[in-house]
């Protein structure tokens, strides 16, 4: 790619770089699924924080198809995927001492995830 | 990899201090920092998951002692380095030279 | 060159400067980069992409229910309206703070952050002590940052670890129903935007 250069910029900063995919890939869950997330510690990257390893949601939002960060930074490809918005109840992260209208979403792809039993 | 920066849900690491107002770039190194990692971005050095994951690689204990621009920082050394785009040597003796120059 | 300001003499580089400008200096050598560049962007951060653009994304949503609309369901489209686009804001998502829902956004595995509304973070949005407590502690969070909600309220925490960004659209405060579009823009401030805030009545 070419050297940065001044006339270069505006343009690259008003557009900037998706990671948004234009790729025909199935979504695994839908909205309204009960999810747990994988149980996976990689000693490569990782965007699925331990935080809600192991944890129980529910889908909220298909936000589309994106580049996965694991494999992107190692040099393995885009692997792309869904993204979608998923809720956690504060007392399934931290448990039942929390208040029970505490939530958090955070946004997971389809390889962070697998159906809730 | 569950290094350091996976912070969510750790207890004891202080006060949050928000500063009442504070400059876009408290110095100038910071400012010459973040042009550095959009113009090395930009010239296609590197991804976003790949500079993420240098930061994610740094020492524990210098990551938590250290401002967000030391992370961009080094995260651009570790790769420009591990890429073949410079050499540790070569930023070394630009080091050396710049501080003679300076004293 | 124009970037290279004087320091005072009487004080060193530091490690960190002196590592900073070795790192541009063998760059530009290898014409990798151009020192002009720079300067240009860090013009542009600094002056022209901050927290006023958001404030002007809020204060029309107040101010206008057809674009508030757009905004809650399409907020790239809706933002890139206003001119606001690009570089850290090019998936944008807008939850909007009610009398029953307050909304606060984090990074807790580095400081994803909306740029072209929000401008570059503050420090201790990327420090430690607020990306481990906001997950965990909310309400003390917000009590550091001087705003208690009432026990009712339910709380909405947005880590935004993926490439989703997130901005909040505060709630309007009491108070502001003779005030112009531009003269709401005035009040709206970066923390209530990243939801650490609460805009008091007017």
């Amino acid at each position: 790619m070419p050297t940065l250069t001044p006339d270069i910029v505006p343009g690259l900063i008003a557009t900037g770089a998706s990671a948004r995919l234009d790729e025909d890939v199935a979504a695994k869950f839908s909205v309204g699924d009960a999810v747990e997330m994988k149980n996976i510690n990689p000693v490569t990257h990782t965007r699925l924080p331990r935080y809600v390893r192991g944890k129980k949601g529910v889908v909220e939002r298909d936000h589309g198809v994106f580049a996965f960060p694991d494999t992107g930074a190692h040099g393995l490809g885009h692997k792309a995927q869904h993204v979608y918005s998923v809720k956690f109840s504060f007392r399934e992260l931290w448990g039942e001492d929390h208040a029970e209208n505490m939530y958090l979403y955070i946004d997971m792809f389809d390889d962070y995830m697998k159906p809730a039993l | 990899m569950n290094s350091i920066h996976d912070l969510g849900g750790m207890d004891g690491l202080g006060p949050i201090n928000p500063a009442k107002d504070e400059p876009c770039f408290k110095d100038d190194w910071e400012r010459r920092m973040f042009g550095l990692f959009v113009s090395c971005f930009a010239g296609g050095h590197y991804n976003v998951d790949e500079f993420r994951h240098a930061i994610e690689r740094m020492d524990p204990a210098h990551y938590l002692e250290t401002s967000y621009y030391e992370h961009w920082l080094a995260s651009l050394e570790t790769l420009l380095t591990e890429k073949g785009v410079v050499t540790r040597e070569e930023l070394v003796a630009r080091k050396k030279h710049i501080a003679m120059e300076d004293a | 060159m124009p970037h290279d300001h004087s320091h005072p003499h009487n004080k060193p580089l530091s490690d960190v400067e002196l590592r900073v400008k070795a790192l541009e200096s063998v760059l530009t050598e290898k014409k990798l980069i151009d020192p002009e560049a720079i300067d240009l962007i860090v013009e542009t951060y600094e002056t022209k992409i901050g927290p006023r653009n958001g404030a002007r994304v809020v204060a029309k949503a107040w101010t206008d229910p057809a674009y508030k609309a757009r905004l809650l369901s399409d907020a790239t489209a809706a933002i890139s309206e206003l001119g606001f686009s690009g570089v850290q804001g090019e998936d944008m998502v807008v939850v909007e703070n009610t009398e029953a829902v307050h909304n606060i956004v984090v990074c807790t595995l580095c400081s994803c952050y909306p740029w072209p509304t929000l401008g570059l973070p503050p420090v201790w949005y990327k420090a430690a002590p607020y990306r481990a407590k906001v997950v965990k502690d909310p309400r003390g969070v917000l009590e550091e940052f001087g705003v208690s909600l009432p026990d009712e309220t339910e709380i909405r925490i947005w880590d935004s670890n993926a490439e989703l960004r997130y901005l909040v659209l505060p709630k309007r405060p009491d108070g502001t129903d003779d005030m112009s579009e531009a003269q709401l823009a005035e009040i709206v401030t970066r923390d209530a935007m990243i939801g650490t805030d609460v805009l008091a009545a007017h």
